[in-house]
C-alpha cells in the first residue's frame, strides 16, 4: 500500500461515515456496508477478487446491523476499511492468513471508529451557537455554515487524521521486505480464526431474524427457505424470485380480503 | 395566500438528503440540519426579520427522524410551515406536530427501510458477487448505484406526499394500513430469504472423527453423522442460538461475538484432540 493509497481509502472512510458530506444513503448505508467498502478498497488496491471475498464475510457477519437514533455499537464502515486494507497491504498470498488479518485489523477498526464516533458527536456541540446566532440574526448562509460546514468540517477531521495514521502506519509496516506475516501466524490460530469466521454470519442472520420474526409461526418461513437450499439445492437468486411471489401473493391476498369486508360492511 | 414554490421544495429536500447529519448532537440531534434544511422555506414565505428569526428558532429545536424514510416528516414540517406562514394554524399547534412526528416516522424508516430492504438489496447483491468472475465487480457496483437512486426516489415522493398531504392525510394514509401491509408481505420475502441465506453461507462443523476400538468399523464422522438426520443442522441452531441470545436474553452483539470465538476455540480444541488437523 503507497501512501496515496492510504490517503484514498483514508478519505472514503470519512464518506462512508455516519453523517458524512454525502448524507447517509449515499455514505453510510451505501459505501458504508462491507459489500460495497471492500470493492472500493480492491479497486484502489488493485485486488478486487481478494477484497470483495473479505468483504462478504463481514457482511453476512453484520446484516442485521442497523443504527437505530444514531447509535453505534461497532462502526462497520471503519470496520470495513481498515480491516481489508490492513490485510491486503501485507501480500501473504495465502487466503486464510489474509482472512485472519482482516478479522484482527477489523475488530480494531471498527472499535476505533466507535471512539471517533462519539469525539465527532461531542464536538459537533461546538456548532450549536453558531446556529443559534444564525436564527437569530435570521442569516441562512450562518446556519448553513454551522451544519454542513463546520459539522462536515469536524467529521472530516475526526474520521479521515486517525484513518490516515493506522493505514500509514501499516503501509509502511506492509512495505517491510523480510517480514512473512503469514509465517508469525501459528497454524491452529488460522483455524481458530477461520472457523470463527464462518460462525460469525450465524451472528448477522440470527440478528435480522430478531427483527423480522414478530410471531412464532414465521419460523416455518425461515425453515422453508432453509429447505429449499439443503434438499432442492437452490441458489439464491432461485430461492428470492420464489420469496418475491410468495410475498407478492400474500399482499394481493390480504388486501381483497380487505376489500371484501370493507365491501360487506357498507 | 403564501405558497412554497416547487423548486424551494426540491432544495429544501436537497439540503436535507445531504446533511440530515452534519452536525448532530446530544443537544438538539438533527436540530441544525433542519434549521438548514428549512432555510429555503423560511426565506420564501416570509418578510420581516423577526419573522425570519422566529421560525428558524422554531426550526432548531430537537429534531430527530430516520434520515431516509423519515424524509416524510420533514416534508409535513414544510407544510405546517406554510400553514403558519398563512395564519392557518398557531406556531404552537406546528411546534407539536414536529415533536408528534419524531417516533413513529424513525420507527418506520427502522424498521421498513434499514431493517428490511438494504438486507435484503445486500442478499441479493451477495448472491451476484458470489457467481464469481465479472459478477465479482456487478455485484457491488449494483448495491453502490441502485440503493441510493432508489432511496433518494422514495425520499423526494415521500417528502412531497408529507408536504402536500399534510398530517391529517399522513393520518389517513397510516390507518388505512397500507404500509403495514407492505411490511407484512416484505417480511415474508425476507424470512424466506434469510433461511436461504443461512443455509448457504454459515459454515459451522464438529471436527471429530470417531474410531470404533477393535478395527471391524469404519470410523465414523461426527459431522457426516450430523448432516445425514438433517442436512446443515448445526448452522440452523447455530442461527437459533444467536436470535434467542439477541433477542430472548437480550445479549449484545458483542457478547454473542465472544461466545462464537469460544464455540470456534472449543471446535478447534476438539479436532487436534482427535486428530482431525
Amino acid at each position: 500500500m503507497s501512501i496515496l493509497q492510504a490517503i484514498m481509502i483514508a478519505l472514503f472512510v470519512y464518506l462512508a461515515a455516519i453523517g458524512s458530506v454525502v448524507g447517509n444513503t449515499l455514505g453510510w448505508y451505501s459505501l458504508g456496508r462491507p459489500l460495497v467498502a471492500s470493492f472500493v478498497v480492491g479497486v484502489i488496491m488493485g485486488d478486487v477478487p481478494t477484497a470483495v471475498t473479505l468483504g462478504l464475510l463481514l457482511q453476512l457477519a453484520n446484516l442485521g446491523s442497523v443504527t437505530p437514533g444514531g447509535a453505534v455499537g461497532w462502526d462497520l464502515s471503519y470496520a470495513t476499511y481498515i480491516g481489508v486494507a490492513g490485510a491486503l497491504a501485507f501480500h501473504v498470498g495465502d487466503i486464510a492468513a489474509t482472512t485472519a488479518l482482516m478479522w484482527a485489523f477489523s475488530t480494531v477498526g471498527g472499535a476505533i471508529g466507535v471512539a471517533m464516533w462519539n469525539l465527532n458527536y461531542a464536538l459537533n456541540l461546538s456548532v450549536n451557537r453558531i446556529a443559534y446566532q444564525g436564527a437569530e440574526e435570521a442569516n441562512p448562509k450562518k446556519i448553513a455554515w454551522a451544519n454542513a460546514g463546520l459539522g462536515n468540517i469536524i467529521g472530516f477531521v475526526t474520521r479521515f487524521i486517525p484513518a490516515l495514521i493506522i493505514l500509514a502506519t501499516t503501509a509502511v509496516a506492509g512495505s517491510q521486505t523480510g517480514i512473512n506475516i503469514s509465517e508469525l501466524i501459528p497454524q491452529w490460530l488460522l483455524i481458530v480464526l477461520n472457523t470463527f469466521g464462518g460462525m460469525m454470519a450465524a451472528l448477522g442472520i440470527g440478528i435480522l431474524l430478531s427483527f423480522l420474526i414478530k410471531e412464532k409461526w414465521q419460523f416455518a418461513l425461515v425453515l422453508f427457505g432453509f429447505m429449499l437450499v439443503v434438499y432442492f439445492n437452490l441458489n439464491m437468486m432461485a430461492v428470492a424470485v420464489l420469496a418475491m411471489i410468495l410475498a407478492v401473493l400474500y399482499y394481493v391476498a390480504i388486501t381483497q380480503r380487505e376489500q371484501e369486508e370493507g365491501g360487506g360492511r357498507s | 395566500m403564501k405558497k412554497i414554490s416547487p423548486h424551494t421544495l426540491k432544495k429544501s429536500w436537497k439540503i436535507w438528503f445531504f446533511w440530515h447529519g452534519s452536525s448532530q448532537q446530544g443537544e438538539n440531534l438533527l436540530g441544525n440540519a433542519m434549521a438548514h434544511t428549512m432555510s429555503p422555506i423560511i426565506e420564501e414565505l416570509y418578510d420581516s426579520k423577526e419573522e425570519k428569526t422566529e421560525a428558524y428558532k422554531r426550526s432548531l429545536t430537537l429534531f430527530n427522524t430516520e434520515q431516509q424514510l423519515g424524509a416524510i416528516a420533514p416534508g409535513i414540517i414544510c407544510g405546517t410551515e406554510e400553514a403558519v406562514a398563512n395564519e392557518q394554524i398557531a406556531p404552537e399547534v406546528a411546534d407539536s406536530i414536529k415533536v408528534a412526528l419524531i417516533g413513529p416516522t424513525s420507527a418506520i424508516g427502522d424498521s421498513l427501510w434499514v431493517a428490511t430492504i438494504i438486507p435484503l438489496l445486500l442478499t441479493l447483491c451477495m448472491t451476484i458477487t458470489n457467481m464469481g468472475g465479472p459478477f465479482l465487480y456487478l455485484g457491488p457496483v449494483l448495491y453502490m448505484v441502485g440503493y441510493p437512486l432508489l432511496t433518494a426516489q422514495m425520499s423526494w415522493r415521500l417528502w412531497q406526499k408529507g408536504y402536500h398531504l399534510g398530517i391529517e392525510g399522513i393520518n389517513q394514509f397510516m390507518k388505512s394500513g397500507q404500509i403495514e401491509k407492505v411490511t407484512k408481505a416484505m417480511t415474508i420475502l425476507g424470512l424466506i430469504v434469510v433461511g436461504a441465506l443461512a443455509a448457504s453461507f454459515i459454515s459451522a462443523s464438529v471436527p471429530v472423527t470417531i474410531t470404533p476400538p477393535g478395527g471391524e468399523m469404519a470410523a465414523v464422522n461426527l459431522d457426516d453423522l450430523i448432516n445425514r438426520i438433517f442436512p446443515k443442522l448445526l448452522p440452523l441452531c447455530l442461527a437459533y442460538a444467536v436470535y434467542w441470545l439477541y433477542s430472548k436474553q437480550k445479549k449484545s452483539p458483542l457478547f454473542i461475538m465472544g461466545v462464537i470465538l469460544m464455540l470456534a476455540l472449543a471446535f478447534t480444541g476438539l479436532g487436534y484432540l482427535t486428530g482431525a488437523y
